[in-house]
Order: structure tokens, then C-alpha cells, then sequence
């Protein structure tokens, strides 16, 4: 009998899919997903070259900010300094969770044309992705500890473990990074739509996300409509609470003169819960609208065939 | 012997017995060619403007706001808004073409080019143009945008000098860039790996939102070898001049000449490195393998 198309059922296809798609499984593909990433991240490259690529980025981020500071304020302001040297360790996070799984999307789809094969195999693409993106997640970590490492050593930042709140800086970095996953999720969406030469879209969006969030001055100085769009952020309580608790004596970020922040509540500098419960809120908010475009994304990609395609210019 | 048999040559332009007409001729239609598919691809697809237009917009605006917060005079901003447009160029330079052999080895474009009757440069310069238009836009809009938005008002009495350093500064960034296609053709994998390297360090190096000569001996260094540290000291000293930000560096005459200096030897060097590079993919026939 000569095969017909509708041989091919669809609906046993996503009954099967979904019989398959255990905890287990999708443990097992997410594990391997992240050590093919940090194969392809790390194995094939020279390792003194591997730690100086993952250092040297966000540290050099960290120096220019630094000397900018030097050459403005002549060596005082040593508060402003921790606050710039949080901000830029912090980012390395940023730009790895952004950049991690929009660029498995690019490099499976129009390098190694593997988009299709994954597509198609029992795990789901979101969880091949983050476990592609989670190598260069770790990276984006190593970079941050270097970075406040270099910062305390040999920058002058006056660290103080004595006053750190661990369950703060726990719990932050904990939703923080969630949101941070999520925000690449919905990058990873966008690039499922674009081009090849999307490979620099990601570095542009964490950028201009730098301007928004607080990351290296109080958001104070920016105009009241950007602010709004910064206090929506999970990145900017995420980044104001980490800063809380390793220097509680820093510049806030979100509060302070001039602040919308403090225009709404009167208040000069949110406490710990506030900072924590506006993070939880901003970040479940990211996470459920990334789990929506990522579908949207996926389906529309499916329809018009944009999973096998490659794009090169 | 039979009519296939052809004597030895050292490449195929000397294969094809051109005459110099034909050869220049093909070169020009190769830098085309090679341009042509960057320029359409812009049109083709309109998402860039956003992301590689406006939202590195956003990022120098970023470090106008540090030193807004800082306190910082003006004149700092103005420096912030140069930098932030002339990163546009670099990022060309390290993307579009010091990585893109590489690129176009991983597509299997790579052995066409070796085994064409062109010249390689003819290639790196039409993706140089191509690139070009892409980054000026950028360049001026962050420029345009930045000097509206934040109120930079430069000061320049020399425009000839001026403009005579900003194409010495693209010339002598595009002649590294080709020096970069054959490194990074050389190193395989690591290429993209080295092209971040060559970001943030680079900037950081080159002084891109500050007075390079706060660096000391650092920026002494950097202004002696990497265009786009001179460039950008000269071209700040010409549009802000008085300024004591600048003040520690050579003069923009001077800086002029190292950029003189540094496109001859980058042009001399690619050109060295394409010939050298040609020479091994046809005598080992390794680098054009995919996936090596």
C-alpha cells in the first residue's frame, strides 16, 4: 500500500512525544544538552585562551567604567565604586543568559544544521536550549566572581563579609538568575524568527537593557518614563538586592532623589522584603510571558518552516 | 601531452593568463559581488535597524548617564557619544571581517574563492564596502542622535585634518581587519573565542569613553599599535580641542602620520598573510576543510 499523507498522524506523533517526556527524560536531555555546550564552548578551545576570553570580557566591561570614574571623581567616591563594580560583575550574567541560548538557536539552526534533528527528537526544544545556554551561563558566573574578585583585590572596592546577608544574596541571585533565564527564553524566541546574522542581537538587547536596570548609575537620573520600564525589570531589583547584600551602605539604585521610586512611596531606600517581593513579582511575570512567546515562536517557526532554514549573507 | 595538461602556476589569476585590463576588471566585479550580498541583505531583512542601530544607541547612552551621575563636564559626554559611534567600525572590522573567512570556511565558501581567478583582498574589500554602509549608519546615528539628545557641541576649526584622520582611521582598521581574516582563518575555532577578546578589552585599551592618555604607559602603548585607539585621540583633540582631557597625548599631526603608518603596514601585512595563507590551502589543502 502506497504510503498517503495521512499515514503520518500527528496526534500519535504528540501522545508519544508526551509518554516519553518524563521528568527523567527530559532531565537526561537537558544534561546532555549542557555538556555538548560547554564541549562546544570550552573542549575545542585552547584552555589558557578559554579563561582569558571568559575573564577578560567582563573585567575589561568593569575597568572601563572604573577609570571613567577615576578620571572624574580623582580616586574618591569608593561607595560609587562598588556600586559600578556589582553592576558590571552582575552583567557578565546578563549577556551570557542572553546570549547562551539565542546563540544555540543560531549556531544548531545555520552552522551545525542541527535545529531540525533536535527539533524533532523526544526532548522539547526549550530544554535543549537552556541546557546548550547553561554553558555559557557558567561562564557568564566565572566571569562575575572574577570580576568582584579583582574588584575587592586590587580596585579598592571596600568589601566587608562580616555585614553580608547570605539569605538575601541567596534568594536574589536564586530569582535573579531565574529571570535572567526567562529573558533569554524570549530572546531565544526572537532570534528563532531572524536572520543568520542575528548573532550580535543579543550583546545590542543586553546593552540597552545596561541603560534601563540601574546596573552602573541610579536610575534616578534617567527621565520618569524610563525609569517605569526599569522598575518592570526583574534585572533591576535583582541587581539592587545583590548590591544590598554584599555593600548595605551603597547608592541605591532604585531609590533616592529625583526617583520615581521615591516620587510613589516617599520612601529613600526599599528594604529587603520589597526588594525581594518586587523581584518575585517582576520575575514570575517575565518567566510566564517568556514561556508564551517561546510557544508563539515555535509554532509560527513550525508553520512557516523558518526551523530548517538557513538564512547566510 | 594533451590539451589538458597546463605548465605549473603560482595561482589561478596566473592560470588564467588575463591581461591586466581583464584582471582589474574581475577584481572590481569581485569586490561587488562581494559587497552586493550584504547591501540587499539589509533590506532583506529590516530587524538590524532595531538591533544594531538603535539599541547600540542605548548602550552609549548608558555611558552618558555614568557620567551624568558622576558629575562629569560635557565634555564627556561628547567623548562618550565619539566613542560609542566609532565602536561601530570596530565591530565591523572584527565581525564582518576578521571572522568572516572563517564564516565562509563553515559555509564552504571558502575553497571557491582559493581556486577563483581573483585576488582575496578583492573579497575582503568588497565585504569592507559592504559592511561599510551597515556601520556608517550606525555611526551616525549614534552620533546624530547622541549630539541632539545630550547637547554635545564640538568645537572644530580643522575639518580637512579631521576628516583626513577619521579615513585614515577606517583604512588602517580595515588593513588590520584583513591581518585578523588570515589570523583567524589560521586559529579555526578559537576565531570566534578571540573575536570576543577583542571587544571590551579593546575598548578598555583604547580609551573609548575616556582620555586614552589616563591609561600611562598602557595608552602609550595602545595609541603605538591599535588604529582605533589613534584614531579616536586624534579626532576627540579635533573636535574638542583645549580640552584637558586630552592633553598627554601626541598631536593630531602626528597621530595622522601613525595612521599613515599603520594602514601601509597592515595593508603590506595582509597582503603578505592572504598570499601566505592561499599558498597553504592549495599546497596542504587543510584550511578550507570544513569543520577542521
Amino acid at each position: 500500500m502506497e504510503p498517503t499523507v495521512a499515514a503520518f498522524d500527528r496526534h500519535a506523533l504528540r501522545a508519544t512525544r508526551s509518554r516519553r517526556d518524563g521528568w527523567r527524560d527530559t532531565w537526561r536531555g537537558y544534561r546532555t544538552a549542557a555538556r555538548l555546550g560547554w564541549r562546544v564552548e570550552a573542549n575545542w578551545a585552547d584552555p589558557i585562551l578559554f579563561l582569558t576570553y571568559s575573564v577578560a570580557k567582563p573585567l575589561a566591561g568593569a575597568l572601563i567604567l572604573v577609570v571613567m570614574l577615576e578620571v572624574v571623581s580623582g580616586g574618591g567616591a569608593d561607595e560609587y565604586r562598588a556600586f559600578i563594580v556589582v553592576g558590571s560583575a552582575l552583567w557578565s550574567f546578563v549577556i551570557a543568559g542572553l546570549s547562551g541560548l539565542a546563540m544555540s538557536v543560531l549556531d544548531d539552526r545555520e552552522r551545525y544544521r542541527m535545529l531540525k534533528y533536535l527539533y524533532i527528537s523526544p526532548t522539547s526544544l526549550a530544554v535543549l536550549l537552556l541546557g546548550r545556554g547553561t554553558a555559557r551561563f557558567a561562564m557568564g558566573g566565572i566571569g562575575a566572581a572574577v570580576t568582584l574578585a579583582v574588584g575587592v583585590l586590587f580596585l579598592g572596592v571596600p568589601f566587608d563579609p562580616a555585614v553580608m546577608d547570605v539569605p538575601l544574596l541567596l534568594a536574589s541571585m536564586a530569582l535573579g538568575l531565574s529571570g535572567v533565564i526567562a529573558l533569554g527564553v524570549v530572546f531565544a524566541a526572537v532570534v528563532l524568527q531572524t536572520r543568520q546574522d542575528s548573532w550580535s542581537y543579543p550583546e545590542a538587547v543586553a546593552g540597552a537593557l545596561f541603560l534601563l536596570v540601574g546596573a552602573v548609575f541610579p536610575l534616578a537620573v534617567l527621565p520618569m518614563p524610563v525609569q517605569a520600564l526599569g522598575l518592570v525589570t526583574p534585572l533591576t531589583w535583582w541587581v539592587a538586592a545583590v548590591r544590598e547584600a554584599l555593600f548595605p551602605d551603597a547608592v541605591s539604585s532604585i531609590a533616592g532623589p529625583g526617583s520615581l521610586y521615591t516620587r510613589l512611596t516617599g520612601v529613600t531606600e526599599p528594604d529587603r522584603w520589597v526588594l525581594l517581593i518586587c523581584l518575585l513579582a517582576t520575575t514570575v511575570l517575565v518567566t510566564l510571558g517568556a514561556m508564551l512567546t517561546f510557544r508563539v515562536s515555535e509554532r509560527r517557526a513550525k508553520d512557516r518552516g523558518l526551523i530548517d532554514q538557513t538564512t547566510g549573507t | 601531452m594533451t590539451i589538458f595538461a597546463r605548465p605549473r602556476t603560482a595561482s589561478p589569476m596566473e592560470a588564467a593568463r588575463w591581461s591586466p585590463r581583464r584582471q582589474l576588471a574581475t577584481n572590481l566585479r569581485s569586490v561587488f559581488g562581494r559587497a552586493y550580498p550584504r547591501l540587499i541583505g539589509l533590506a532583506r531583512e529590516p530587524s538590524w535597524t532595531f538591533f544594531e542601530v538603535l539599541l547600540p544607541f542605548l548602550t552609549t547612552s548608558a555611558f552618558v548617564f555614568v557620567y551624568r551621575a558622576l558629575d562629569a563636564p560635557a565634555e564627556y559626554i561628547g567623548f562618550v557619544v565619539l566613542g560609542g559611534a566609532m565602536t561601530a567600525f570596530w565591530i565591523n572590522v572584527v565581525w564582518m571581517m576578521g571572522a568572516q573567512l572563517w564564516w565562509e570556511k563553515d559555509a564552504g565558501n571558502l575553497e571557491l574563492y582559493f581556486t577563483t581567478p581573483i585576488d582575496l583582498m578583492s573579497v575582503l574589500l568588497g565585504m569592507a564596502l559592504g559592511g561599510l554602509v551597515a556601520s556608517c549608519l550606525r555611526a551616525g546615528v549614534v552620533l546624530l542622535v547622541g549630539t541632539v539628545v545630550y547637547g554635545v557641541s564640538f568645537g572644530v576649526d580643522q575639518w580637512v585634518l579631521l576628516l583626513a584622520v577619521f579615513v585614515l582611521t577606517l583604512t588602517a582598521l580595515y588593513g588590520f581587519g584583513m591581518v585578523l581574516a588570515s589570523l583567524f582563518l589560521l586559529w579555526g575555532r578559537e576565531a570566534f573565542h578571540l573575536a570576543q577578546l577583542l571587544q571590551e578589552p579593546v575598548y578598555f585599551l583604547s580609551g573609548l569613553n575616556f582620555p586614552v592618555a589616563r591609561l600611562g604607559m598602557l595608552g602609550a602603548l595602545a595609541i603605538s599599535t591599535l588604529p582605533l585607539a589613534v584614531g579616536l585621540d586624534a579626532m576627540r583633540q579635533l573636535a574638542f580641542p583645549g580640552g584637558v582631557a586630552t592633553y598627554g597625548t601626541p598631536s593630531p599631526e602626528i597621530e595622522a602620520a601613525l595612521l599613515v603608518a599603520m594602514t601601509c603596514f597592515f595593508l603590506l601585512a595582509a597582503r603578505f598573510m592572504l598570499r601566505t595563507i592561499e599558498r597553504m590551502a592549495r599546497h596542504e589543502g587543510r584550511l578550507t576543510t570544513r569543520g577542521d
